[in-house]
């Protein structure tokens, strides 16, 4: 039972991240639970937060997300306490006959301890109303069968992955991010991804059976003979990636 | 085309859902008939409606389905709207007299108080909105610029979420395969229903206003949904903000800007509900955790702050102590009950448990039994979707 609740205590931590803010909500919920003469404002930003935060750390509750399969997800519990709102409300009523300063001291104090959303890594410049990265546009638009045309197969390197079905679902692939993502196997992502350099003959392989009529590769990615002596086609180098057809599949 | 796809947008983003937003003001006391909640009525209606639609279609027709579903949904939409605004028009032209402003007609409930009324014994401040002195419109001011710089950042900045692979693109699927979640997302092979997905239809209503507008999806998606969720996120913390600043509406602007400032600076972790809000807007997880659940919390401390004895005010501010208006609380909490199935499936259990919490706290405070029997209605969709989803899952 302890080595659960540690385990949720850990979550909570990972919750926090850096501590502060959540800090900062147990010390206004504590505020509310003591300042707070409104009952009913009390019951609901209070005490209900108080009931939801006990039965997180209660081990029960984690056996029963555990066994319905939710274990990765426990962490949304802590969605159920109104923080922002606690946060807000406390350092209102805090600061209730001091306004200048309380508006003052209470948004340092979030300043501070918080940690800004657009400094996060993966927050990045729109490099187009679409908001993926412009050169898996472009391969795509390259690619892209024409109305009225079949749709077309095509292996990417795991950096443009996730963005080329948001762009254009006529394009299919051999595998999606859950193989990398999951570490499940797939026979072109084991030839295309996993060796430090391609073996040329392997890839051709897993990708005819895969039926990938292109393949797009960085330039600079290690192969051991080239593509295009293959007998692949080399269509063009968009920002940096080779786009590559293979004759045998074009119908 | 930009155009009318702009006009497009306005249309069914805000136009229709005001419309249908009258249909529920109906049922609402006067204080709460504001531009606000009659808004954020709307969308529970129209989210409610597309789940029945769109969970019909995708289990029901097997070829084509959401472009049945999008003629099925724009049909009901459309009458719905049409219905609201013409029984709106309706009131307000009866109600109508010479020199009467018409937009506090529309919206009585955003009539600000008159100074008599301030001063009046009888008067409970807590429900008349506030005349704001110019510090606190300094405050509304500063409040409005974060906004509008949060807005401007969702627009220019790009937050990469993995999840969209698969989210993004059900949406991108339905507007250009026309399938309802029968494509695989990642590889683009056919599938089975992933019924832990499928259910939360939500990447299929933005699939919807990308069809209407004739914008690409992941265009709606990641530009256009952050322009409507943050807004509609923040009208709903500040009517939590008006109940709990109760007669010290001057600090509503203070606790709306600590609270945009806490979305903005909530980026701990990867796991925070500001994180989701800022970075995955479009996710139905994310419309759980900062739409559904704050939604919860407002009605709840609507019903708490609805607790103190019915009076004069009261049933003035009730039509008289109408049964549907006492209870409209517990009727919004069955539209956002569905509401939350189509955001996602661990959504609409952590909204009916959030609901169960506070219903039973209501219960000890009040000591109302006839609050169990409410309850119970009011989370009859969470039973059928549990249900739907335990059956097809088995």
């Amino acid at each position: 039972m302890y080595g659960i609740f540690m385990e949720c205590w850990v979550i909570f931590k990972l919750y926090g991240g850096n501590g502060y803010l959540l800090a900062l909500y147990v010390a206004s919920m504590l505020y509310l639970l003591v300042a707070e003469k409104d009952m009913r404002k009390k019951l609901v930003m209070a005490v209900a937060p108080l009931i939801i935060l006990v039965g997180f750390f209660a081990p029960f509750t984690r056996i029963v997300f555990a066994a319905v399969k939710e274990g990765d997800t426990y962490y949304r519990i802590l969605w159920m306490i109104p923080m922002t709102v606690s946060i807000a409300y406390a350092g209102c009523k805090l600061f209730m006959d001091h306004k200048r300063i309380g508006l003052a001291v209470v948004s340092a104090i979030i300043i501070l301890g918080g940690s800004i959303v657009y400094k996060n890594e993966y927050m990045l410049k729109a490099e187009n109303a679409y908001h993926i990265p412009q050169v898996v546009v472009d391969v795509c638009d390259v690619i892209s069968p024409e109305e009225g045309e079949p749709r077309v197969r095509a292996v990417f390197p795991s950096e443009l992955l996730h963005f080329v079905r948001q762009y254009d679902t006529s394009i299919l692939m051999p595998y999606g991010r859950d193989v990398p993502h999951n570490q499940y196997y797939n026979a072109v992502h084991e030839a295309f991804e996993k060796p430090e350099v391609i073996n040329a003959g392997e890839l051709l392989e897993a990708t005819r059976q895969a039926q990938c009529r292109y393949i797009v590769m960085y330039k600079d990615r290690a192969i051991d003979v080239k593509l295009e002596d293959m007998g692949l086609t080399l269509v063009e180098t968009v920002g940096g990636y080779n786009i590559y057809e293979d004759p045998e599949l074009l119908q | 085309m930009v155009v009318l796809s702009a006009l497009t947008l306005i249309l069914w983003l805000f136009i229709v859902p005001m419309g249908i937003g009258f249909l529920v003001q109906r049922i609402l006391p006067r204080t709460k008939k504001t531009v606000g909640i009659t808004f954020l009525c709307g969308y529970l209606l129209s989210f409610a409606v597309f789940e029945v639609i769109a969970i019909w279609c995708m289990f029901k027709i097997q070829y084509g389905a959401f472009d049945k579903c999008s003629v099925a949904y724009t049909g009901m939409e459309g009458i719905l709207a049409v219905i609201g605004y013409a029984l709106r028009i309706w009131d307000v032209q009866k109600a109508y007299y010479k020199g009467a402003n018409l937009f506090y007609l529309l919206f009585p409930g955003d009539e600000r108080a008159k100074p008599e009324a301030m001063i009046s014994p009888r008067t409970d401040v807590r429900v008349m909105k506030f005349q704001y002195s110019r510090e606190s419109l300094l405050y509304w001011g500063i409040f409005g610029l974060i906004v509008i710089f949060q807005l401007y950042k969702a627009v220019t900045m790009a937050p990469f979420d993995g999840d969209d692979a698969y989210y993004v693109v059900e949406s991108v699927l339905a507007q250009q395969v026309g399938v309802m979640n029968t494509i695989h997302p990642y590889t683009g092979s056919s599938t089975a229903l992933d019924l832990r997905h499928a259910m939360a239809v939500f990447t299929l209503w933005i699939a919807f206003i990308a069809k209407m507008s004739g914008i690409h999806a992941t265009i709606v998606s990641h530009t256009i949904m952050p322009l409507l969720i943050l807004p509609m996120t923040y009208l709903i913390y500040l009517e939590i903000g008006r109940i709990l600043m109760g007669r010290r509406q001057d600090m509503l602007p203070i606790y709306m800007i600590f609270v945009s400032l806490l979305t903005m600076f909530g980026n701990t972790s990867i796991y925070t509900a500001e994180t989701f809000l800022m970075m995955r807007t479009w996710q139905g997880k994310s419309m759980t955790s900062n739409f559904v659940l704050p939604f919860v919390v407002w009605l709840f401390l609507w019903m708490f702050d609805d607790c103190r004895k019915p009076g004069f005010l009261w049933n003035e501010e009730t039509g008289g102590g109408s049964r549907i208006v006492r209870n409209s609380t517990w009727i919004l909490l069955f539209l956002l009950n569905m509401t939350a199935g189509i955001m996602s499936s661990m959504g609409i259990v952590f909204g009916t448990g959030l609901a169960g919490l506070f219903s039973f706290l209501l219960l000890i405070y009040t000591r109302d039994f006839r609050i169990i029997p409410k309850a119970i209605l009011s989370v009859i969709p969470t039973g059928i979707y549990l249900s739907v989803l335990y059956v097809f899952l088995k």
